[in-house]
């Protein structure tokens, strides 16, 4: 293609060249006959301009010496100028005869020259002056003859030298438009002759890269010419059946790093039940298209096949093949076996691939696949066994590792449970402590106030005495009241809940205190949605809490009521101005039975409290400073939960 | 009254400037007037370099003009206003008596002359040896007005004893030009020629067999030549102007190329001093100038 395109592009620009070459020529021809034509033009006007000078000197001599004479000056600058042309001919190249003609006329221009002179200057009879007018006259008039003379050889000239020229600019057209015609009908023969032979070339390579692209791998294109496209059909033939190869190869990576990953799943999802060694031999089989697998494991001196226990190699015959194949996943021929292996091993028919299962590099198993079903075992396969060896080396370990964590799991658990029923004792005792320490008031007080009404005589001090054991006794049966309603799991009376209606039912029973305590209240009520509670027990919540605000502020201060939403729930602020809460008692707070205010609490109030609010779904949170005050938040969910 | 003022005004404002041009115009144009000693022609391709020389030197126009008869060139002199003219020795003498211009620079010849001397020649073929045998024939003067072409021929015409040179030839005329004097005798148009000896010898240089065909038969004292008068109406800055640019221009490469082109290698000074010779001569010729009637 490329030799044709050569052969017709020489062929295209000889052609073009010697057009040009021709139309130069006849160019280049023109232009000096144009030249010559311009030239014998300017010859003729510089001829036109000698006659006229002549004429005009001519005229000239018949009034000179007369009174209607011109001035001698004008007469001089014409034949000036009558000269002037004379030279101007003879500047040119002439051939010799016009050379000649030429210096006869200018011999003749000075014989007038002299003459005019002679008779411009003469002062003479009449008879010597018209003898010098005649003789100038003559001369004067062979000057005007030559001049004519020379001037109808130069118009037959100047005719034929015009019509040659316009001859050669016209063939010139003719021989240029012929040459360009040729050249233009063999480009468009050569443009369409390629553009045929490339378009289906082209087409032909289109097709085949379609069918590339559809899928169609391996597709070739049979170019039948040799030339550049045949090369190019060939290299895409080449790529098409390269990437067929590369596809088909890829497939195969696909397909094994499949199985590869089937391999693994079952060793990622270990269970109680230990290795799933059916499924992962079956798999590798799979994984490396053999016949056979087997798994052999270290236990108690030898290497034992996990399907069937009557199959074993002895350790240290193993462990020997191990270092044979210096730890590193082999294929066992049976024409090329080791020196070294077992009965076992040097009974395999065919080939085998050894991969190793180790643990910290000791050999803790060993993985065989036997006889591949396509061909034999190869590097790929190595590197495969290679990549199964450490996945099945980590899983046994992972195994392991697991074992041992759920031995831990155990043990720790057990210690927990310990752990937790001697802090149950401990609890225990401390409340049992803490409510004998309250029982233990008034009962002294009764037992006191008993002996002394037993030594009494005054009936009104007994009955004080009694009174007051009454009392005692009445506070001891309140605190067993409050435990028992501690203790007591009571059911809880659910409804529509108004928290900022509840709040103002609770500061109305606490007005009292409040006014008297000198407590200024906030009242900073948010739009809450109402919610579904125990309205009594919430009550006793918040009474419970603004009790212990009005206790904080024996000075008096002010309380504020807070509602809000936080998200989607409800909360409410019980906050003081009180002394606060110190910090290393504030943790121990809703522990039963811990009190700050002595013999005026019982200490239950924000245990019950905060059971109260847990069973509601909610919480308490609780910030303090000391000295500035503490504030309560109760948070409850709007829809109590089941 | 108020109208002849306006009349009057406008009048100066129209002629201001055309008086200005007018004035402005002699002063830019200098015109020089040659005597025709060869042939006019030749003679004006001669001088035409030196015009534009001038021109160039001094930013002003300078031309030449024909004075076609040497008579004439007093008359034409006043008549065409002329600035100045190369005269010959005696047109020189007349244009100091009758024009007051006066003698600026001379002609320094190729061969170092700056004199010329009158021939009276004859062709070696007409016979003629001396004066005797000139009687009765046809002699050719240059111009009454010329000394080297007629008043050194006169003055030797008396002292040889012919008292009436005219009538001793059959017949006498003038050609106008020193070179159709010379013509003249070598076209056997007249016998005798009165001729000056630079054209001489300028035309044996450019045609040398001529020299073979004259004799010369008597030949003057050395005449100033050709002398460049200028008006004393001429500004006398640029008259200066005009001889310093011409006694220098042999040391100006392209004065040197003009002053070939005219057949000089130099301008000298000239004075009145110069033309003592042509005193004598005339009174040799005893010819008067006050009286002399030297048109034809």
């Amino acid at each position: 293609m490329k030799k044709r395109l050569i052969i017709a592009l020489s062929i295209l620009f000889l052609l073009f060249t010697t057009g040009v070459g021709i139309t130069i020529f006849y160019i280049y021809k023109t232009t000096k006959d144009l030249e010559t034509v311009i030239n014998l033009h300017r010859v003729e006007i510089i001829r036109q301009n000698l006659v006229i000078n002549t004429q005009t000197v001519q005229t000239h001599l018949y009034t000179i010496g007369t009174a209607f004479g011109s001035e001698v000056d004008v007469i001089v600058e014409h034949v000036s100028d009558l000269d002037k042309s004379v030279q101007s001919c003879r500047g040119c190249h002439h051939n010799k005869e016009l050379t000649e003609r030429l210096d006869r006329l200018s011999d003749m221009v000075e014989q007038y020259k002299d003459a005019l002179s002679a008779l411009i200057t003469t002062t003479a009879n009449q008879e010597r002056i018209e003898r010098l007018r005649l003789v100038a006259i003559t001369l004067g008039n062979t000057l005007l003859s030559m001049v004519q003379e020379m001037a109808f050889t130069a118009d037959q000239r100047l005719y034929i030298k015009t019509i040659n020229a316009l001859r050669d600019i016209n063939n010139s057209k003719i021989i240029l438009f012929i040459t360009l015609s040729i050249a233009f009908l063999i480009a468009l023969l050569v443009a369409v002759v390629f553009t045929r032979q490339i378009t289906k070339s082209i087409s032909m390579l289109i097709n085949a890269t379609k069918e590339l692209k559809s899928g169609k791998l391996g597709v070739t294109a049979n170019y039948p010419y040799k030339d550049e496209f045949r090369d190019l059909s060939e290299a895409f033939n080449d790529m098409s059946l390269t990437l067929k190869k590369n596809h088909d190869e890829l497939l195969g990576f696909a397909r094994r790093l499949s199985h590869l990953y089937r391999v693994t799943i079952p060793l990622y999802y270990l269970s109680e039940e230990g290795m799933p060694y059916k499924d992962l031999t079956e798999i590798v089989k799979e994984l490396f298209d053999a016949k056979d697998s087997k798994i052999l494991l270290k236990d108690n001196g030898r290497f034992i096949d996990i399907m069937d226990r009557e199959i074993s190699i002895p350790q240290k015959e193993m462990e020997a093949l191990y270092l044979y194949y210096k730890k590193e996943p082999a294929i066992f021929r049976k024409e090329s076996p080791p020196p070294i292996g077992d009965e076992y091993i040097q009974t395999i028919s065919g080939s085998a691939l050894f991969i190793w299962i180790k643990e910290q590099e000791k050999l803790s198993g060993l993985l065989m696949v036997y006889n591949k079903i396509s061909g034999d075992f190869d590097d790929t396969d190595l590197n495969i066994a290679a990549i199964l060896s450490n996945i099945i080396s980590v899983s046994f370990i992972n195994l392991k590792l697991m074992e041992n964590l759920k031995a831990q799991m155990k043990e720790l658990k057990e210690t927990q449970e310990q752990l937790i029923q001697a802090a149950k004792l401990a609890a225990l005792g401390e409340m049992a402590s803490n409510i004998a320490h309250e029982l233990n008031n008034p009962l002294t007080s009764i037992i006191g106030f008993s002996e002394l009404s037993q030594e009494e005589t005054d009936i009104e001090t007994i009955k004080k005495d009694l009174k007051i054991i009454e009392q005692e006794s009445i506070r001891a049966k309140e605190i067993v009241n409050q435990l028992l309603e501690f203790a007591r799991k009571r059911s809880i009376n659910i409804g529509n809940v108004n928290l900022n209606i509840l709040l103002k039912e609770v500061l109305q029973l606490a007005s009292l205190q409040l006014k008297h305590g000198n407590i200024d209240v906030r009242e900073e009520f948010g739009d809450i949605p109402i919610i579904k509670a125990d309205h009594n027990q919430l009550k006793q919540v918040f009474l419970n809490m603004i009790n212990n605000a009005i206790f904080a502020m024996p000075e008096g201060g002010i309380l504020t009521l807070r509602t809000g939403m936080i998200e989607d729930k409800v909360f409410v602020d019980v906050e003081d101005t009180g002394h606060g809460i110190p910090p290393d008692i504030l943790p121990r707070i809703f522990e039963p039975f811990f009190t700050t205010k002595k013999e005026k609490g019982t200490g239950l109030g924000l245990s019950i409290s905060y059971r109260i609010i847990e069973s509601h779904g909610g919480k308490i949170e609780v910030k303090s400073e000391i000295n500035r005050g503490t504030r309560f938040t109760v948070i409850l969910p709007v829809n109590l939960s089941s | 009254m108020k109208m002849v003022s306006i009349f009057v005004l406008i009048s100066i404002l129209i002629l201001f400037p055309a008086i200005c041009f007018s004035q402005e115009k002699s002063k830019n144009e200098i015109l020089i007037g040659l005597i025709p000693e060869e042939n006019i022609f030749r003679q004006m391709d001669r001088y035409r370099p030196l015009g534009d020389y001038l021109s160039n030197k001094l930013n002003i126009k300078t031309r030449f003009t024909i004075l076609s008869r040497y008579g004439d060139i007093i008359d034409r002199f006043l008549i065409r206003n002329l600035d100045g003219a190369f005269f010959g020795a005696f047109t020189s003498v007349l244009a100091i008596e009758k024009l007051k211009v006066e003698p600026v620079v001379r002609l320094q010849n190729i061969d170092g002359t700056t004199t010329a001397e009158g021939y009276i020649i004859v062709r070696k073929d007409s016979g003629i040896k001396d004066i005797k045998d000139m009687k009765g024939k046809t002699i050719a003067f240059v111009d009454r007005a010329t000394a080297t072409g007629f008043l050194f021929a006169i003055a030797y015409f008396k002292e040889h004893g012919i008292a009436n040179p005219f009538s001793y030839f059959k017949e006498y005329y003038f050609t106008g030009s020193h070179d159709s004097a010379l013509l003249s005798v070598l076209d056997g148009r007249a016998d005798i020629g009165v001729v000056k000896s630079t054209i001489v010898r300028e035309r044996i240089r450019r045609e040398p067999l001529i020299e073979n065909e004259i004799s010369i038969i008597a030949r003057s004292m050395p005449l100033p030549d050709v002398t460049l008068c200028l008006s004393k109406k001429l500004d006398s800055a640029l008259r200066d102007k005009i001889k310093r640019i011409l006694i220098t221009m042999d040391r100006d490469p392209e004065g040197i190329k003009v002053l070939e082109r005219l057949g000089a290698s130099r301008f000298i000074n000239a004075s009145k001093e110069d033309f003592i010779p042509v005193y004598n001569l005339l009174k040799k010729a005893d010819i008067n100038l006050k009286t002399y009637r030297y048109k034809q």
